[in-house]
């Protein structure tokens, strides 16, 4: 059904399902049967949805139209890099006041509803009804390709995403690439 | 973004990533992953889908009390409006880095034709 769950508890989600066979075959080379990544980092999550201030990152290269954009003629320039930078988005952000540069997606549905790949209105609403506590101050947004070399955006941008977010004392967030 | 969510995560606050190419995980290792079967560019639904917008954010975060432990992967029981072949997310232009891989294959079997 379109807008239902589909009620099946042995569901498994397919990651190739809308990306077609030259898309799959080239990703899918990069990832591993079997797990092989380091340790994975742990905080709980304490306390109540209820009581906790929440974050939104996105990967879409979302920008407020009054900062700088994200650099698309870099990746242009250099197919197999791809800009590392992050910017910080207002919490009362809307479609009309940003742009989203995003050189592997079609991004025209974000700047039609910003809600698609950071629903900052949904979350106001739970928030308005007691379902989360509050929005954090800042949200983010990131680049998602980022090619042969995603060193300093985990080197730079991720640690300053972090500082910034522990000093609006946020609880918990939630990142969705697209 | 794996890389983003293990940082955050290290430094003390706890993480959910919606994720599409949830296999990822196997790669990257994220906290906790809410797996989602939408495609590329709208990971919480369509524009102006107010319901289905709500439900994807509601059980992403619900996920933050309810994984037990690190890497905990849920599938999200959603379903997308559309036929995949249906469905348009693609760039009006190929990406730089696709470009690239179809102009060296197209000359790779120029080579062999001639």
């Amino acid at each position: 059904m379109p807008n239902e769950p589909n009620g099946r508890d042995d569901f498994e989600v397919d990651p190739w399902h809308f990306a077609g066979s030259f898309l799959a075959n080239m990703l899918s080379r990069s990832i591993p049967d079997e797990p092989s990544h380091a340790a994975i980092p742990w905080t709980p999550f304490e306390g109540s949805l209820s009581g906790a201030k929440v974050a939104l990152l996105s990967t879409a290269g979302i920008s407020m139209k009054d900062d700088t954009p994200f650099d698309m003629d870099y990746e242009r320039k250099h197919p197999t890099r791809g800009d590392s930078s992050f910017r910080r988005l207002r919490a009362d952000a809307t479609a009309d006041q940003i742009e989203a540069n995003h050189l592997h997606i079609d991004t025209g549905y974000i700047e039609r509803d910003l809600n698609v790949a950071l629903p900052l209105d949904r979350l106001r609403e739970l928030a308005a009804e007691g379902h989360v506590g509050s929005l954090a101050e800042t949200h983010y947004s990131i680049m998602g390709f980022q090619g042969a070399d995603s060193s300093q955006l985990e080197n730079e941008s991720a640690p300053a995403i972090a500082e910034i977010m522990k000093s609006e004392e946020v609880d918990l967030a939630l990142l969705a690439p697209v | 973004m794996g890389l983003v969510a293990r940082k955050i995560e290290e430094a003390g606050i706890p993480t959910v990533t919606l994720n599409m190419i949830w296999v990822y995980q196997r790669l990257v290792g994220m906290p906790r992953v809410a797996a989602i079967e939408h495609p590329f560019g709208r990971p919480f639904g369509d524009v102006d889908d107010v319901t289905r917008q709500r439900e994807v954010l509601t059980a992403a975060l619900a996920l933050a009390g309810s994984a037990s432990q690190p890497g905990a992967v849920e599938h999200l029981p959603f379903q997308w409006h559309e036929d995949p072949k249906a469905t348009r997310w693609h760039p009006a232009e190929p990406s730089p880095i696709i470009a690239m891989m179809q102009a060296r294959r197209a000359k790779k079997a120029a080579q062999e034709e001639g």
